[in-house]
């Protein structure tokens, strides 16, 4: 088989330094991040305060996990925000008690899942390009859930989707341990797997992957399929986290998913990074958001500093060519 | 001579196949509104199309020529955002204040878009990125300004948007002027030329020497002032500016370009085709209004459009 690690060395001197350091320096900027935060003010490194970042950490990291696979696929997935409310208005849409869980979990996850296969049936087999599609899959499920909303949502969310977005054991909150979970299940699938391999050859090199005999099309739609999964999941996970549902719950989160894996060396030129740099862009960028509101700055600096963030990020990684 | 000339006919046919049939879509939903409304055969309803269609049309005039050199503009929706709610928010009701003020809204809408060129120049990141970091950038700012509609107009100022001449809308009329210039510009003007070059083939382009900073300064310097257009446009018609104005501008102005035939991969197409991309959304969302679709249908059908268009027009090239 073919060796990812041996494909990415063979990209030169000029930047095997750059990608021999970069596996240390997000680690590294996170804890000085922290540490900087913390002596600005004192406050940030209460237990209340941690505890309340690490439960904010958990729905954008699920996010991410899919994110990755389809930026590594050299596309991206701006549905995810789209996913993510309509899995929340559907977490309302029952009675509200435990025993609707089941059914509410598999409306959800069909509806990431369905909107995963339109994005990827018209990525490979239409050639549209990612960002078109995923916007126009957006555009449509944002319609389709205020014409099922009529623009206001009401109702409640089950008691276990509160208990896993907001609770806490011993001080880890139930959202970060599905986190973990998730993270290693498809981290692993990622990093070990044939398939993961697939992925890798078929974001770095289509017409490697072409000679190779392996089914690109599949790989991809396979990839969207794992995103918009992933993102019902965050929406039902977020959707306890807030608590009430409106039509825009997991607004900004496509914009947030793919900076904090562009910051954690995803490339957005595919074939590049892993779940675990994403996971740190992630952390991050929650810091980042985190201290904003804590140094008592204006909340709009959020926006303006993810903006700055994404282009440097990707400025960072850039291959050269020619 | 004589023998080549049905062959180029019908190369050129099948290379406008998109254009005729947006052209056929047309006609057969103007007859379609004709059948299902009297009011909407009236001459003030196709007139109302025409005013409604200048804003879209503004916007993607400048998204078309970005969108030719390969790239895109997903700033515009922010900055006609900020633009529009910068324009009530310094006019504020003072008539002496509205010439200055249209003046340098025009000139920092071209003076982002030469921004947007810059770091896509200099930093070497693909134009999506780019225009995405600036589209929040832009919201941050608009929102730190104001978190809500900002000054006020004078009641004169809205001639732009309702006034006439010759018993036809300003702005439909502006548009067709300036669509028409911008189409001689990328036909004759050698820059125009370099437009579809750097888009067809951008490699091949640098190679021969052509001048890649200058085509996406004048691109994105171009689709910021078309920005600062729709923005004054907007500011007339609803009389005030508000942080969320351009909001749908971004999906919106990119729907009529590719409706029109323009490659999202770059190099073909024209301004032409989003024109009429243009007019067919507008009457889409009139005919919609007329048959009493919800605005929450309205935005599925515009979905649909998009995912319909981009499907039947296959790219066979890199994607962005």
């Amino acid at each position: 088989m073919v060796d990812v690690s041996q494909a990415s060395g063979a990209e030169g001197p000029a930047i095997s330094m750059r990608s021999r350091l970069s596996p240390y320096a997000l680690p590294i900027f996170l804890i000085a991040l922290i540490a900087v935060s913390g002596i600005v003010s004192p406050a940030f490194l209460s237990t209340s305060n941690i505890s309340n970042m690490l439960l904010q950490v958990a729905p954008l990291g699920i996010v991410v996990i899919g994110q990755a696979f389809v930026i590594i696929l050299r596309g991206l997935d701006l549905s995810v925000s789209s996913v993510m409310a309509t899995a929340a208005v559907i977490a309302t849409g029952f009675s509200g008690q435990n025993s609707d869980v089941l059914s509410i979990l598999l409306i959800a996850v069909g509806i990431g899942i369905a909107t995963g296969l339109v994005n990827g049936w018209l990525v490979t087999k239409r050639s549209v390009s990612p960002f078109l599609a995923t916007l126009a899959t957006m555009i449509v499920l944002q319609g389709f859930r205020f014409a099922y909303t009529q623009g206001a949502p009401s109702g409640n969310v089950p008691p276990l989707f509160r208990l896993i977005g907001s609770a806490t054991w011993h001080g880890v909150p139930y959202n970060m341990m599905l986190l973990v979970v998730l993270a290693i299940v498809f981290g692993v699938v990622l990093a070990k797997s044939r398939f993961g391999r697939e992925v890798y050859i078929t974001g770095g090199s289509p017409t490697t992957a072409r000679l190779l005999g392996i089914n690109a099309d599949r790989v991809t739609i396979i990839g969207y399929v794992i995103s918009g999964a992933l993102a019902a999941i965050a929406g039902l996970v977020l959707s306890g986290y807030v608590g009430i549902v409106d039509n825009w719950v997991g607004r900004g989160f496509e914009l947030d998913s793919i900076v904090a894996a562009v910051m954690g060396g995803i490339s957005l030129s595919g074939g590049q990074g892993g779940i675990l740099g994403g996971l740190f862009g992630a952390a991050i960028l929650v810091v980042v958001f985190n201290a904003v509101l804590l140094f008592g700055l204006p909340v709009q600096l959020q926006i303006i500093i993810k903006g700055m963030v994404i282009v440097l990020a990707a400025a960072f990684y850039v291959r050269r060519r020619i | 001579m004589t023998a080549l000339a049905p062959i180029r006919l019908s190369s050129r046919l099948r290379a406008n196949q998109g254009v005729l049939v947006v052209a056929a879509l047309l006609v057969i939903l103007l007859i379609f509104g004709a059948f299902i409304s009297d009011r909407f055969r009236t001459t003030s309803n196709i007139l109302n199309i025409f005013e409604q269609s200048t804003g879209l049309a503004l916007v993607s005039l400048g998204q078309t020529l970005a969108i030719l050199t390969g790239g895109i503009d997903l700033s515009v929706g922010s900055m006609i955002s900020l633009l529009s709610t910068l324009t009530s928010g310094l006019i504020a009701g003072k008539v002496s204040m509205v010439l200055p003020v249209a003046i340098g809204i025009l000139l920092l809408g071209l003076l982002i878009g030469i921004c947007n060129g810059l770091l896509i120049i200099w930093l070497r990141v693909h134009p999506l990125i780019v225009t995405l970091g600036m589209s929040a950038v832009l919201q941050g700012i608009v929102l730190l300004y104001s978190l809500g509609p900002a000054g006020s107009v004078p009641p004169s100022f809205n001639f732009l948007a309702y006034g006439k001449v010759l018993g036809l809308p300003i702005g439909a009329v502006f548009i067709l002027v300036l669509f028409l210039l911008v189409a001689l510009f990328l036909r004759y003007a050698r820059l125009g030329r370099y437009i579809y070059a750097v888009g067809d083939d951008e490699v091949g382009a640098r190679l021969m020497g052509l001048p890649r900073a200058r085509v996406m300064l004048t691109v994105y310097g171009f689709s910021g002032f078309c920005c600062g257009l729709t923005a004054i446009y907007l500011t007339s018609r609803f009389s005030v500016g508000q942080p969320y104005t351009g909001l749908n501008y971004t999906l919106a102005s990119i729907t009529p370009v590719v409706v029109g035939g323009t490659l999202l991969s770059g190099g073909k197409g024209g301004v032409f085709g989003t024109l009429l991309g243009v007019y067919l959304v507008s009457l889409i969302n009139n005919v919609l209004n007329f048959m009493d679709v919800s605005t929450h249908y309205q935005l599925i059908a515009q979905g649909l459009i998009v995912i319909a268009a981009v499907s039947i027009y296959v790219e066979k090239k890199k994607r962005v």
